[in-house]
């Protein structure tokens, strides 16, 4: 009887336990299937299609609009810029939250203040923080260009080719603050015996960083990366609010060299009305986003140490 | 009420109720907005009216659903992706804002419903005193300019005339434009360098401010016609712009951005508009319509008094004045309350909204009964009405393709390809080639989706 009774304890408390799991992670799965799965499987329907997103006169056209993609060079050439951005913004983002946390990871008069003034430009919303470095870097009247004349260097027109791309990296890394605030958090979990010991070894602070510190916050700096690939990726804002337009959100006056995959995207639907290209250019992105990811996640192996094992937790 | 412990169980379950409502609070909520009930029967109407706030005021709606008590509007601020959405789900708006230039790709889609029926009855509205400005929205299943009536233009301009300083050109001892004949394109460039001052790698004046930088198709589309070319062949199925005049047009274009006279895409001006270097006098001509003239009456004497309208200039034999907007209304064709809308149509066409915009002059009016309210109290409204008279004899109507949006799709494509050519990393001739390709490419797609 009692065994039974255990058994049966058992198998309710699993019901219970299964059934508190789901009913929790609900919202998570209802606004899943809502907002991201079902828009995921339109997109694919609506790209085999020449829907032009305003009328009802569309039809199924197979695999044209992938088989086009692959052939058109504008598509690719900001596709391929787009990974160069990626490449370059990722890691000056992931090792400037590095520096900047490592700088403010220590004991210093007024360090709380120095952490709030590096974060604060993270939480400025992302219009006001392009307007803002449009003014900055105008031409003519830009702050930055009145402080290079100085030192008789410019006028450079810092906001057209081919110095667009480097203010859009300006103003990429210019919200570093976030990354920074997950670097110190992860510095703060490294145990400080561990840096003594090396450092009474006889270890320089670059070794302890290099061999102690970073290994140790590995698990955040892979977070970082992945995190900012898949948003350096997408980006498409920063590049619209940086374009000289006095139309806002106009794809046209876009420069060139910050011309990126989604700008193309977007010029696609909302310029050219090709709902059904566009939405073919997207699922093909998704799927470069996601073999971007995998091979980060598999690289992580190499490089990312978990304190915790995995094998022995199961 | 919560002084009744909550177990984890209870949370659970009102949690999920509560999200689920609010889920579906929205959702009916959209059900139920597009319920406005059906036309006549003596209830209330609601119109649904997609329009801009600063042109289709507060003070105009309640103006109107004062004079018309059994219509009640309920206005959505424009936006184009909203717009997209409402059309393709067949739940358009009853009355939209839309552009009379550019419209034969909507026109042709029977997205919009033909005013004819409307305009024969109408006291108010009628055809014989609409201005040339909408007959860009006549389509009739071939070609603009005939056929029934798609919208109604709200307002307009020639936009290729210009406005300048004189005080700049008397400090260049440069003659003032006439205020009659037209000056030719390759003239401006000439004056244009005279005027343009630089100084340290900076430009102090910019001789000459081509507004349309941000949509170059439309003045070179008008450049073409001035020389008696045509921008599209016959069934406005492709494009040539390897053609002598069309490269022209391209190689005027370069040449000014060469020179370094005025902002383009290479060059901006630093808020991406004319106006702000215009009124600080760092601009001696800009390219406008007489619209521009509405931003100088609260100016100060010194601007007021120097600023003059010149004619639009040209390039060829042929003297054409288009307007390259002529931003208006129309009504879906798939609209639920057309009646209704229609009379929203008349009171904000010839109504006192009309009347209104008549008097600011920040447009010609789009009826000939209202030519005689543009403003001539100060002396550059009166130069500038005078002007416009002489010009409006000159007005002509952009080609549009029903296959391609008009600047929306055509102007990447112009400025991807003149930008290489003006850095000299292409030819005009080249630039022109790869427009035509893109452009006709464009074409293609647009016919295979319209048939």
């Amino acid at each position: 009887m009692a065994p039974e009774r255990a058994r049966r304890g058992r198998r309710s408390w699993k019901r219970y336990s299964s059934r508190t799991f789901y009913l929790f992670v609900s919202p998570w799965i209802i606004g899943f299937t809502l907002l991201t799965a079902l828009p995921l499987g339109y997109a694919l329907l609506v790209s085999l299609t020449n829907f032009n997103g305003r009328t009802d006169r569309w039809r199924w056209i197979g695999l044209r609009n992938y088989r086009e993609l692959f052939g058109d060079a504008d598509a690719v050439a900001s596709l391929v810029r787009t990974l160069a951005y990626t490449a370059i913004a990722v890691p000056l983002m992931v090792a400037g939250g590095l520096g900047l946390a490592v700088l403010l990871n220590r004991r210093l008069k007024g360090v709380g203040l120095f952490r709030t003034i590096f974060f604060l430009p993270s939480v400025v919303p992302v219009v006001a923080m392009a307007i803002m470095w449009k003014l900055i870097l105008n031409r003519d009247a830009g702050i930055l260009n009145a402080l290079l004349e100085k030192v008789s260097i410019g006028p450079i027109a810092w906001l057209v080719d081919p110095n667009a791309f480097y203010a859009l990296i300006i103003l990429t890394l210019w919200g570093l603050g976030g990354g920074m605030v997950i670097m110190l958090a992860a510095l703060q979990g490294v145990p400080a015996e561990l840096e003594e010991a090396a450092a009474v070894d006889g270890a320089s602070r670059w070794h302890v960083l290099r061999h102690i510190t970073v290994p140790m916050i590995s698990p955040a700096i892979f977070f970082q990366v992945v995190t900012g690939v898949i948003a350096a990726l997408q980006i498409i804002i920063q590049p619209l609010l940086l374009a000289e337009t006095n139309q806002v959100g106009s794809v046209a006056q876009v420069p060139q060299n910050t011309h990126l995959f989604m700008v193309q995207v977007y010029q696609e639907f909302f310029a050219n009305n090709r709902y059904g290209y566009g939405s073919a250019m997207l699922w093909v992105f998704f799927l470069v986003i996601l073999l971007i990811t995998v091979v980060v996640q598999r690289s992580s192996r190499l490089w990312v140490h978990y304190e915790v094992d995995s094998e022995a937790d199961r | 009420m919560f002084d009744r412990p909550v177990s984890r169980r209870r949370l659970l379950t009102s949690s999920a109720l509560a999200a689920g409502s609010a889920l579906a609070a929205p959702l009916l909520a959209a059900c139920d907005a597009g319920s406005g009930g059906p036309s006549g029967g003596g209830k209330t109407v609601t119109l649904t009216v997609m329009y801009k706030n600063n042109e289709l005021t507060k003070e105009h709606i309640a103006d109107f659903e004062a004079r018309n008590p059994g219509i009640r509007i309920d206005f959505i601020e424009y936006d184009d992706t909203r717009l997209n959405a409402m059309l393709a789900s067949n739940e358009p708006p009853d009355l939209v804002r839309g552009a009379a230039v550019g419209s034969a790709s909507g026109n042709a889609q029977q997205l919009a419903t033909a005013l004819d029926p409307y305009l024969d009855s109408s006291s108010v509205l009628r055809k014989e005193h609409l201005l040339p400005a909408n007959d860009s929205f006549r389509w009739d299943g071939k070609r603009i300019g005939a056929g029934p009536y798609y919208g109604i233009v709200k307002d307009w301009s020639q936009d290729a005339t210009l406005w300048y300083n004189r005080a700049l050109f008397a400090a260049a001892r440069i003659a003032p434009l006439s205020t009659t004949e037209a000056i030719s394109y390759d003239e401006l460039l000439e004056i244009a360098k005279k005027l343009t001052k630089k100084s340290g790698g900076k430009t102090q004046v910019y001789g000459l401010g081509l507004e349309w930088a941000w949509n170059l198709w439309a003045p070179i589309s008008t450049m073409i016609l001035q020389q008696g070319g045509q921008l599209y062949n016959t069934d406005l199925t492709e494009t040539d712009m390897t053609t002598p005049q069309a490269l022209r047009a391209l190689k005027w274009y370069v040449d000014f951005a060469k020179a370094g006279v005025g902002p383009t895409s290479l060059d901006p001006a630093p808020d991406g508009a004319d106006l702000s270097l215009f009124l600080a006098k760092r601009m001696a001509i800009t390219q406008d319509g007489y619209w521009y003239g509405g931003n100088f009456v609260k100016e100060p004497d010194e601007i007021k008094d120097n600023v003059a309208m010149a004619p639009a200039p040209v390039m060829g034999d042929k003297r054409i004045s288009p307007t390259y907007a002529g931003w208006g209304a129309y009504i879906p064709a798939k609209a639920r309350h057309k009646d209704e809308a229609w009379k929203l149509m008349e009171y904000f066409m010839a109504g006192p909204p009309s009347q209104e915009r008549a008097r600011s002059g920040w447009g010609i009016p789009a009826l000939q009964s209202q030519l005689s309210l543009m403003p001539q109290e100060l002396p550059y409204q009166q130069q500038a009405y005078q002007t416009q008279q002489n010009e409006l004899r000159y007005a002509g109507q952009l080609p549009d393709s029903p296959y391609i949006g008009a600047a929306g799709a055509w102007h990447p494509v112009l400025d991807k390809h003149l930008q290489r050519a003006v850095k000299n990393e292409i030819t005009v001739e080249a630039a022109g080639k790869a427009i035509t390709d893109e452009i006709n490419k464009l074409l293609k797609q647009g016919k295979d989706q319209i048939g």
